[in-house]
């Protein structure tokens, strides 16, 4: 069932004299995780925008076409309404704090506050949450002094603490070490797991192939491709759009390309191994 | 020779935190260097000390015969140059050309050197079309891209690149690969901080790993990323295509597809 | 839950508001100079059982120290008088300024110790939390707590955006007039790096339903306790002698 239906979108923001979005037209399933990619400048941000109702509710500019979250036109949600159906996490760290709360524990109830829940309830689910993302040890910690890793998974707990269906999450990790890419992608496979509709930006394309269930390549603010992932990183097409392609995919491509043909392009490294001792196995027995 | 050295180099803060802890380093003229880690490693501390913006509380820092206490890192930045990790706490100027302009201009270069270097580190950096844009228009990458061309238009001997990877694209990867490589066949020393394996293993030769606020390796990339120990030291992981030939138990030092292929051709 | 706090800087803000405010009046109904300069040393002892009489008293002398000395300066020399107590030159100190000094540097010390005196012991925190339960707009108290938190944030940013300057061939080290010349420049990244960081801020608030439309809650609560009670109480009744005393002689 889809959860998010857009239609023929386009968007030009106010002070632009091209659009933004052209005639794209995307279905979201509920329950998957979708990645958008492409070069930058692409339209991935606008897009994110659009879903979350920053356009047109924050953004004005020109939007024409169909947005219907949960069959309800994005034009027609109140911006608080959607924040408990659509939640959002950006690149910026450090923008992301609310800046009124000087403890972690309270800045992720600040989301809840702010929908007027009984603090005994607030206090219960935050706790959870802070169980479930593991960051017990930053619960005291004054937000402003975390480093950029933690803030971000802060930034994610205060989102996944308000239950939304949808996560919108725009470059959680461009600003991240290794290790802390690697502890938000724990989170964002952990509410993969939940059930959640996650739409993802990211530029690392071998955590892509690892997690995603679709992606949409967006090239010049159209679509220039969209389908499973295993589709769109196999098809050397990608690259021609400005997007990375994994390095196992490019692997499997330039094994065929020299007749050593793996019998399949793999994406990630499990597949890879596979796809390798199988193909020598049979050089073996040939 | 060295033309920039550190020598037991340590860094404390005025509370007692030490961010670095005796590093020794030296560069060479023309030189391309990676230098990994996990934040908090020391990194970024380490190369704020080759221009002078952190004075060693311990050690020398010695730049093409100057040692950093003796100069201002205004008089420094002639040799040495330092991209930001963050752009926009670098840029000043309401259009990408009188950005780019203000650093050659602030040394004193005649008019037309200025205007040369300008439109030179423009080209490399991809911003020519944006010169009369507001950077603050232009996409993040992009800003980084303007901050990369203000530096490199200083001409200066080395040049320091902050995490330039960080939110990058396909295509802005392979402009950065372009402008290190001819940076570098002019003869200037390159020092990349980056988290992006695959970009060091295209780009670079030599690698410095740090940990715990030192150096743990210092070596040639392919010696670095299959040193196991010192990446798990490091909490780093191998190239994706290194794993993938170490899994596999084959080729103890390849780095890249080509590499990988040739070897399972051997295989076959 | 902080045991260690002590019972005054334990009170709700508005009790020890009303403490501030008590002994500002008391200063103005109190006839004469000398009660005025004792709010002083009361806030240092009232600051002491609140556990911050280094801080309050530090800052409070350093910031009145000044004050006084350059009003008396001033009134003693330039107040319209007769009365010469002492003369050099064209300069004469005449009684009725120095009077006009008193009365004016007694009230200044009083007022300025008791708010002092109210912003050591009271966390913005609280302070916000309770106007917020009186009714002030949450915009609003987001304001004040932003702000407050942001100043740090943005000291921070000039010494970053500094450095980036100095490593354009800057030089910010040396006379005031060079260091004046380098911080003009980075007034317009760290202006315009907070609108940029303004707007994304705005996203989340909005990603928090700042704007929905119900009434907030709050998990952090401020109890008004027995002893708040008691304190006012006292205030009022010790204002009402002031009175009667003072309306009576």
């Amino acid at each position: 069932m889809s959860i998010i239906t857009i239609k023929n979108l386009s968007y030009q923001y106010p002070i632009s004299e091209s659009d933004a979005l052209k005639d794209v037209s995307v279905t979201i399933e509920r329950g998957k995780l979708y990645a958008l990619v492409g070069a930058n400048g692409g339209g991935k941000t606008t897009l994110c925008n659009v879903i979350r109702g920053f356009i047109p509710h924050f953004y004005k500019g020109d939007l024409r076409g169909e947005v219907l979250i949960e069959g309800k036109d994005i034009r027609e949600w109140g911006m608080g309404e959607l924040s408990q159906k659509v939640g959002y996490v950006f690149q910026n760290p450090f923008t992301q704090i609310s800046g009124v709360k000087d403890n972690v524990f309270e800045e992720i109830a600040f989301g809840l506050e702010n929908l007027g829940m009984e603090p005994g309830l607030i206090r219960e689910k935050v706790d959870q949450v802070i169980r479930m993302l593991e960051i017990d040890y930053l619960r005291d910690k004054n937000p402003f002094e975390l480093s950029g890793g933690q803030k971000q998974r802060v930034a994610l707990a205060s989102i996944i603490v308000m239950e939304p269906d949808v996560l919108v999450i725009d470059e959680p990790t461009s600003q991240l070490d290794p290790k802390g890419t690697e502890e938000v992608f724990k989170i964002i496979e952990l509410m993969k797991n939940k059930g959640k509709t996650i739409i993802l930006v990211e530029h690392k394309i071998e955590l892509i192939a690892e997690y995603a269930d679709y992606i949409i390549l967006l090239n010049e603010g159209e679509v220039a491709m969209q389908g499973s992932t295993r589709e769109i990183l196999t098809d050397e097409r990608a690259l021609t759009f400005g997007a990375a392609l994994p390095q196992y995919s490019l692997f499997g491509m330039e094994m065929r390309r020299r007749g050593m043909d793996l019998g399949s392009i793999p994406l990630t490294e499990k597949e890879a191994i596979e796809a390798v001792k199988t193909w020598m196995k049979k050089g073996v027995n040939a | 020779m060295s033309f920039l050295t550190l020598t037991n180099a340590s860094f404390a803060y005025p509370n007692g935190y030490k961010a670095v802890d005796r590093v020794n380093m030296s560069f060479n003229k023309g030189e391309s260097v990676a230098i990994v880690g996990q934040n908090g490693a020391g990194k970024t501390t380490t190369v704020k000390m080759m221009n002078g913006l952190l004075k060693p509380s311990e050690g020398d820092v010695v730049i093409d015969g100057w040692n950093t206490r003796d100069y201002t890192t205004a008089q420094i930045s002639r040799k040495v140059g330092y991209v930001f990790q963050n752009p926009d706490d670098q840029i000043f100027h309401n259009d990408v050309y009188s950005e780019i302009e203000f650093g050659p201009r602030k040394l004193g270069l005649p008019e037309e050197q200025v205007k040369a270097n300008v439109m030179k580190a423009a080209e490399l950096a991809g911003v020519v079309p944006f010169l009369k844009d507001n950077p603050y228009n232009l996409p993040y990458s992009m800003r980084k891209f303007v901050t990369i061309a203000s530096v490199i238009a200083m001409d200066s001997s080395v040049i320091i690149l902050d995490e330039p990877t960080a939110g990058q694209d396909l295509p802005a990867m392979e402009r950065l690969a372009n402008l290190i490589e001819t940076l570098n066949q002019e003869g200037k020393t390159i020092i990349t901080i980056t988290h992006d394996m695959e970009f060091v293993v295209n780009n670079f030769h030599r690698v410095i790993v740090m940990a715990n606020r030192q150096v743990i390796a210092d070596d040639d990339k392919r010696a670095i990323f299959w040193n196991l120990d010192v990446l798990e030291r490091a909490m780093l992981k191998q190239p994706h295509i290194s794993r993938l030939g170490y899994s596999l138990g084959i080729g103890h030092n390849i780095l890249a597809i080509p590499e990988l292929a040739d070897e399972l051709a051997k295989h076959k | 839950m902080n045991n260690e706090r002590s019972m005054l800087s334990r009170l709700y803000p508005t009790t020890k508001f009303m403490i501030t405010i008590a002994l500002c009046l008391a200063a103005f109904i109190v006839p004469g100079y000398g009660f005025s300069y004792a709010v002083l040393p009361i806030c240092m002892v009232l600051a002491y059982f609140a556990g911050s009489f280094k801080e309050f008293s530090n800052l409070a002398i350093k910031a009145l120290l000044m004050i006084v000395v350059f009003i008396f300066i001033l009134q003693s020399f330039f107040y319209p008088g007769h009365d010469i107590l002492w003369s050099w030159g064209i300069f004469s100190i005449k009684r009725e300024g120095v009077e006009f000094a008193l009365f004016l540097t007694s009230k200044i010390v009083a007022v300025a110790s008791a708010f002092i005196l109210f912003f050591r012991i009271t966390k913005v925190k609280d302070l916000v939390h309770s106007l917020e339960q009186i009714g002030l707009p949450s915009k609003v108290t987001y304001v004040i707590l932003s702000t407050l938190q942001l100043i740090p944030e943005m000291k921070k940013l000039t010494l970053v955006i500094m450095d980036a300057q100095k490593t354009r061939g800057v030089e910010t080290e040396g006379k005031l007039l060079v260091r004046m010349k380098a911080f003009l420049p980075t007034l317009s990244p760290l202006i315009l790096g907070s609108v940029a960081s303004t707007e994304e801020r705005v996203l989340t608030l909005e990603s928090r339903a700042f704007s929905a439309n119900v009434k907030k809650s709050s998990i952090y609560t401020l109890e008004k306790t027995k002893y708040d009670r008691l304190v006012q109480i006292l205030l009022i009744v010790l204002l009402a002698i002031l009175i009667v005393w003072r309306v009576a002689l």
